[in-house]
């Protein structure tokens, strides 16, 4: 998710060509061309400029709902709805040919795996979603910066903080207090509940911090962790973008 | 006499690269830029460039075609060669109209008036992903099984216009 202003101007922008499986987008003010995975004007008069990212978050929609009740929800288009992707699309478009590969079968990594990328923090680090998924937190860094990836109460929701809290030294040493086993991840009511409660302990205060990242008991009660910007791709779109990229191993 | 048989052989060789550059310049952005095809650095931007100068020179071989169908028309007495002369400056101006359509944004569906509704109107299920942000205290999510269709979305949260993509 990007911010659509350029050069003094708020731009418009539309879906209008592939670059190896990653879509370019044409704004309608200069008819530049731009990366989607990057924010890059690579073709036209805005070339070179990028566009600022937005931090944004892939949740659940009944996990959202419960954190922002007065929340709006973009409306499908009546006549294009039925067309729209099915529930099991992820699980179809992993049997999707891609043109690139970048298949590393010791690192288990195949074309279409799905991963977390994170390009902030001076460096580019993936982490294999499922991996994410099964460990509900992952303490780890990107470059020479500590971060935890937090696995919502849903069981489907990821987060990125970086491992640190504001105003206090010393490493936080997270870990989680939340029992996944009674977890009702699509009751409404449930989630509610759940979305505000602590999920997290840290070790350095004592504190108790809920999935926004924010302390809620505890010395460090009130203050929020840093997001950090984290996209859900595919590993050869990733790879493509960030030829630098390392990626997470999970422990054994 | 001379000088109009002159000008009527003249014609279609003077139309026949008119042709070839206009589609040229219309059908190799198409070919590069197809899906499920591997994009290379420089065909890529070949393409890319090609699309950015394109509307003059589309627009200068449908004024040259059609200049010159004129003078070929005064001087062409057969009324047969006329017409094929006519159907090639046609052509041209074909082309030059479909360059300035965009097949990609034709084929994905724009969302181009995205609608938002509150939580309780929306038609999504709990366990369906949603993209997520939060600007100027204002909350809002994209269904991904939607952005998956459209795209690109472009909407105004709080005070800031952000474009969401997927």
């Amino acid at each position: 998710m990007w911010t659509r202003e350029s050069g003094g101007l708020v731009l418009t922008f539309h879906l209008a060509g592939i670059n190896n499986q990653n879509f370019l987008m044409r704004d309608d003010q200069t008819g530049s061309y731009w990366q989607q995975i990057t924010g890059e004007a690579v073709s036209g008069p805005l070339r070179g400029r990028r566009l600022t990212l937005v931090a944004s978050d892939e949740l659940s929609f009944g996990l959202w709902a419960a954190e922002e009740p007065g929340g709006t929800v973009l409306k499908s288009v009546p006549k294009y709805a039925s067309d729209y992707e099915k529930k099991d699309w992820e699980v179809k478009m992993k049997k999707e040919r891609t043109v690139l590969s970048f298949a590393d079968p010791a690192r288990g990594l195949e074309p279409r795996t799905l991963l977390l990328g994170i390009q902030a923090l001076g460096a580019s680090r993936a982490f294999p979603y499922d991996a994410v998924i099964q460990e509900k937190l992952v303490l780890d860094r990107v470059g020479a910066e500590p971060v935890l990836l937090v696995v919502g109460p849903d069981g489907e929701s990821v987060r990125v903080f970086r491992d640190r809290i504001p105003g206090i030294d010393g490493h936080p040493s997270f870990y989680r207090m939340l029992d996944d086993k009674q977890s009702h991840p699509h009751d409404a009511g449930w989630l509610k509940q759940a979305s505000a409660a602590p999920l997290l302990m840290d070790e350095a205060t004592g504190s108790e911090w809920n999935f926004q990242g924010c302390a809620v008991s505890g010395k460090a009660s009130g203050l929020c962790l840093e997001s950090v910007a984290a996209v859900k791709d595919y590993w050869f779109d990733w790879r493509n973008y960030n030829p630098k990229t390392t990626v997470y191993i999970r422990r054994p | 006499m001379k000088r109009s048989s002159c000008s009527t052989v003249a014609y279609p060789w003077f139309l026949i690269p008119i042709v070839v550059v206009s589609f040229a310049a219309l059908v190799y952005p198409i070919y590069v830029i197809r899906p499920f095809r591997l994009q290379r650095p420089r065909e890529l931007a070949a393409a890319l460039a090609i699309i950015q100068i394109r509307p003059p020179i589309e627009l200068a071989c449908a004024a040259c075609a059609l200049g010159g169908l004129l003078w070929y028309w005064r001087a062409q007495p057969l009324l047969s060669r006329r017409r094929l002369a006519a159907a090639g400056a046609f052509l041209v101006c074909t082309l030059a109209v479909l360059s300035r359509v965009n097949v990609f944004e034709l084929m994905f569906h724009p969302d181009t008036h995205p609608l938002f509704v509150p939580i309780q109107q929306a038609k999504v299920d709990p366990d369906d992903m949603v993209l997520a942000v939060k600007l100027d205290g204002m909350a809002r999510a994209y269904p991904i099984r939607s952005m998956g269709y459209h795209h690109v979305i472009n909407d105004v949260v709080g005070q800031e216009p952000i474009v969401a993509t997927y």
